[in-house]
């Protein structure tokens, strides 16, 4: 599912970004987060744990977590989102002006800024970016995140300082989108890409010393299978509020722990300072007890953004010589399963209480664009029961299960993420639950490489996953939204919408990402929502709660909901020493 | 004594077994959504100001759900009963304070429950496949070492390639290639088959060892000068001789198979949730609070360890095996470590 996870859901909020184009412009300094205004001890060592060996050091050509962390340490973007506030920042882009009525964005780019080899930062590198992310054989992960219904931003150098940037259509979120782009050294990468290997440039066999950006930190060590090493880069170009450079820490190493056990117990004995995914609701205790004891910081933030997902294969013709063909795909079944499953049940289960019931794509935590009065489906076996019978099934032979009209059982078949608890036991609850009304769930759980190949080919009655989200703007995720795109999990990339209403929605969302008016966003993201709810191509039960854990050594920390929760700001973390 | 303990822990895992439908107090997938990891319930006979009672246990009380936390509620007593349900005994009142007599696992269900019936899969097939395994290893061995030569030379090639596969990705191949949803009968065959191909190369190389040796031997010698057959001579005397070998193997592959099986269920091609066996029941206590917070989810070790000693003490009395010291069939963590 390259395209899928490669784009699935990287919403951002545009909200203030628009404002500020709208009003002709923008320029300030990025905020110091944190305790940033008080005087921070600099220097120090900070481990973190990652659970997997990143697959390659380039950003541009993978998007798994640990490829993420390496890109988060050691590039910058032109602009970055402030995870804690979802506000846009300057960050290398200095300033930038608005014209063309939103479709031109000229950017000034930050002055005597050098990558990590002091080699000057100029507009050709934020070009080349643009090249290397859109080029085809390098069939970069965040390509679809920078187009706009399948056409590219023209991206062109006024002068060395200055860029613009040039928008295909209207899009309200404006240069939000820029967040997805890390700019990677054109002297270092140029040639790579002219030979068509830019893809397979900055390996895991690269030396250390060839890894070169904008970031706070350099990649001096990597050891596989056990760490990799990031030292303070001395070029870096940022500073905090009392001009003291940044960043605080002299050095990050991140160890690789595959093991949430072991990755826990690490954080409990000390041995590491955090970890890179939150804590899960089965490892709260654990944790609780070390921050009773006051070795770490326990960090309640919230519910998150995003719910694991279920949703039935509804590509037409997909069960064509299926006898199931009448029941699978209507839309009866999916409300039936939403009013069979009871979601506080789910949530004490699977999260152990620490998660809130939710209907929709949208969490309450996304206070911007949730709308609270979308319809609901509420806990009704009952109802769920005569809905089943409106589609043909019902108990005909007193078993307690349902058959078809031809006397043959309802039963699917549910994929799941192996490996992955809070995926596992939610699929297993919905298994219990649909049981109660005489559906038959086959649970099967298959690593994440066979599922992602099943959800792309469409070879599947049912899965339960977590698509994942990083942000909260509609706009900025339209793989998901709109019936041609790649992230639109229950019939991907359509030539056209097979149903009436992916047609509207695919109206309703080309209007809400080009409206200068974000009452108007409001409004048709809410109709989308309420179209939606109706239809329910993907079923959500609960939203956990984000928590997040750190030694109680660390400081200025900025934690955010949206992921990564820690280290999303690591150039202002600092530690006692 | 020692062999009559021997034979009581046997005798014990196969009562457990055969009568888990009326000796649990539960069905093996019924849950208890409030008591997550709850601790067990012991049955009491006084309560806290002395006095004497009929059976009864104490209900638990969630003190901290996130934390999974559970306190005793002292104060109300619930009787058991004996012989309703179908059952030998359970709690008066399931829904206030069900009768969980090693505690719960992480869905709520009784672990004790589900121990019993998780016994008769993890025994059935763990000494279905220690058979199968023996069946094939000495026959392989038997034939290997007796007949010698080119036939030797194939038949332990053909073993040491088996033993070189990495059965880990072998056994993912294989699941690749099967329905997503198999039946718990067609697990069974499967893995039963997949245990016995594994093991049986741990016992064929042995058992061509010793009858390599013993044919060299007097007593082999004079039986065939006798007239002995080549089967007569191969089943009756010199195959018995590995006797002692053979059951040590066993006493060792029956809970590596039993723990395999779990590893197996984690890559697919075990039971799926929620049959109950004590390979995935192990396999949801793989994790450090386990150890830590909820031991009784560890009781299916227990229970291999105590089927273990029993084999081992049962087989010693014999004077076919030793109880310590005994070569490590090398197998037994195959699946497992890799």
């Amino acid at each position: 599912m390259t395209r899928h996870t490669r784009n699935v859901r990287t919403f951002t909020t545009a909200a203030l970004a628009f404002v500020m184009a709208a009003s002709g412009g923008c320029r300030s300094k990025p905020r110091p987060g944190g305790e940033a205004g008080a005087t921070m001890s600099h220097g120090g060592d900070l481990v973190v744990s990652v659970r997997t060996e990143p697959r390659t050091f380039n950003r541009l050509a993978a998007r798994d977590t640990s490829t993420d962390l390496v890109s988060i340490l050691t590039q910058a973007k032109l602009v970055r989102i402030n995870r804690v506030t979802q506000e846009v920042e300057p960050w290398l882009a200095e300033s930038w002006t608005r014209s063309d009525a939103g479709l031109r964005y000229t950017i000034k780019l930050r002055p005597n800024v050098t990558f990590s080899d002091g080699h000057p930062f100029t507009a050709d590198d934020v070009v080349f970016s643009f090249e290397a992310v859109y080029d085809e054989k390098t069939g970069s992960a965040l390509a679809d995140s920078l187009q706009m219904g399948g056409r590219k931003l023209r991206v062109t150098a006024a002068d060395p300082s200055t860029v613009v940037v040039a928008f295909p259509a209207p899009f309200a979120p404006g240069l939000r989108i820029l967040d997805n782009l890390p700019i990677v050294p054109r002297h270092k990468l140029e040639a790579a890409l002219k030979a068509g290997t830019f893809a397979s440039a900055w390996g895991l066999s690269t030396p250390p010393a060839d890894i070169v950006g904008l970031g706070p930190f350099v990649l001096s060590e990597y050891a596989p299978g056990q760490r990799l090493v990031f030292t303070r880069n001395t070029h870096y170009w940022r500073t905090d509020a009392s001009g003291t450079p940044l960043p605080y820490l002299d050095r990050v190493t991140a160890d690789i722990i595959p093991d949430e056990s072991a990755e826990i117990l690490s954080l409990e004995s000390g041995r590491i300072d955090m970890t890179f995914s939150s804590v899960a609701p089965e490892s709260y205790a654990l944790v609780k007890r070390a921050a009773d004891a006051g070795r770490v910081k326990l960090m309640d933030l919230g519910v998150a953004y995003d719910a694991d997902s279920f949703w039935f294969n509804l590509k037409p013709g997909a069960f064509a010589a299926d006898a199931r063909a009448p029941w699978l795909q209507r839309d009866e079944l999916r409300l039936a399963i939403s009013m069979a499953v009871d979601r506080q049940l789910f949530a004490d289960t699977v999260f152990l209480g620490a998660g809130v019931p939710v209907y929709g794509p949208e969490t309450p935590s996304n206070k911007k664009w949730y709308a609270a009065d979308a319809p609901r489906a509420p806990h009704d076996p009952a109802r769920a029961r005569v809905l089943l019978g409106s589609v043909g099934l019902s108990d005909r032979n007193g078993d307690g299960a349902i058959e078809d009209a031809g006397n043959r059982p309802a039963r699917f078949t549910l994929l799941t993420q192996k490996g992955r608890p809070s995926l596992e036991r939610g699929a297993a609850v919905i298994r219990d639950e649909l049981k109660k009304v005489g559906l038959v769930v086959d649970v099967v759980s298959l690593e994440a490489g066979a599922l992602i190949q099943r959800i792309l080919s469409a070879t599947y009655d049912s899965v339960y996953f977590d698509p994942g989200t990083t942000d909260t703007d509609p706009a900025i995720n339209p793989d998901f939204w709109f019936s041609s795109g790649s992230a639109h999990l229950w019939n991907m990339m359509q030539k056209a919408p097979a149903t009436e209403w992916e047609k509207r929605i695919d109206e309703l969302m080309a209007r809400q990402i080009a409206s200068p008016d974000e009452a108007e966003r409001k409004r048709l993201f809410d109709e989308v929502q309420r179209i939606f709810a109706e239809h329910l191509p993907v079923i959500y039960f609960v939203a956990p709660r984000v928590y997040v854990a750190a030694s109680a050594r660390v400081t200025n920390l900025m934690p955010a909901v949206s992921r990564p929760q820690l280290l999303w700001a690591a150039d202002t973390i600092a530690v006692k020493q | 004594m020692t062999r009559l303990f021997g034979w009581t822990l046997l005798a014990a895992a196969v009562v457990a077994a055969s009568g888990a439908p009326l000796l649990a107090p539960h069905a093996s997938d019924d849950q208890f959504r409030g008591l997550l990891n709850a601790a067990p319930t012991f049955p009491h006979l006084v309560d806290d100001s002395g006095h004497w009672h009929r059976p009864f246990i104490y209900p638990w009380t969630l003190v901290s759900q996130l934390e999974q936390r559970y306190e005793q509620d002292r104060s109300t007593r619930v009787g058991l009963v004996w012989f309703t349900r179908g059952r030998l005994v359970g709690s008066a009142d399931d829904s206030r304070a069900p009768l969980m007599l090693l505690g719960a696992d992480s869905y709520g269900r009784d672990v004790f429950s589900r121990l019993l019936f998780g016994a008769r899969i993890s025994l059935a097939l763990s000494i279905v496949a220690a058979l199968g395994s023996m069946l094939a290893g000495v026959l392989i061995g038997g034939l290997a070492g007796y007949i010698g030569g080119g036939v030797d030379d194939l038949l332990m090639r053909a073993s040491d390639f088996v033993l070189v596969l990495p059965a880990m990705y072998v056994a993912l191949a294989l699941r690749s290639v099967l329905p997503l949803v198999l039946a718990s009968g067609t697990v069974f065959g499967l893995l039963a088959a997949i245990f016995a191909v594994v093991g049986a190369p741990f016992i064929s190389r042995g058992v061509r060892a010793i009858v390599r040796a013993e044919k060299q031997l007097d007593y082999a010698v004079a039986v065939a000068s006798l007239g002995a057959g080549h089967a007569r001579l191969l089943a009756r005397h010199l195959l018995p001789a590995a006797r002692g070998f053979i059951v040590v193997e066993i006493t060792m592959l029956v809970p590596a198979f039993i723990v395999a099986e779990a590893t197996l269920s984690y890559v697919g091609l075990g039971f799926p949730d929620p049959v109950a066996s004590w390979g995935t029941m192990l396999h949801d206590a793989s994790n450090v609070r386990a150890f830590a917070d909820f031991p009784w989810l560890l009781s299916p070790a227990a229970a291999m360890f105590l089927v273990v000693l029993g084999l081992n003490l049962v087989m010693e009395q014999s004077g076919v095996a030793p109880v310590m010291g005994a070569p490590v069939a090398e197998g037994a963590g195959r699946l497992q470590s890799e």
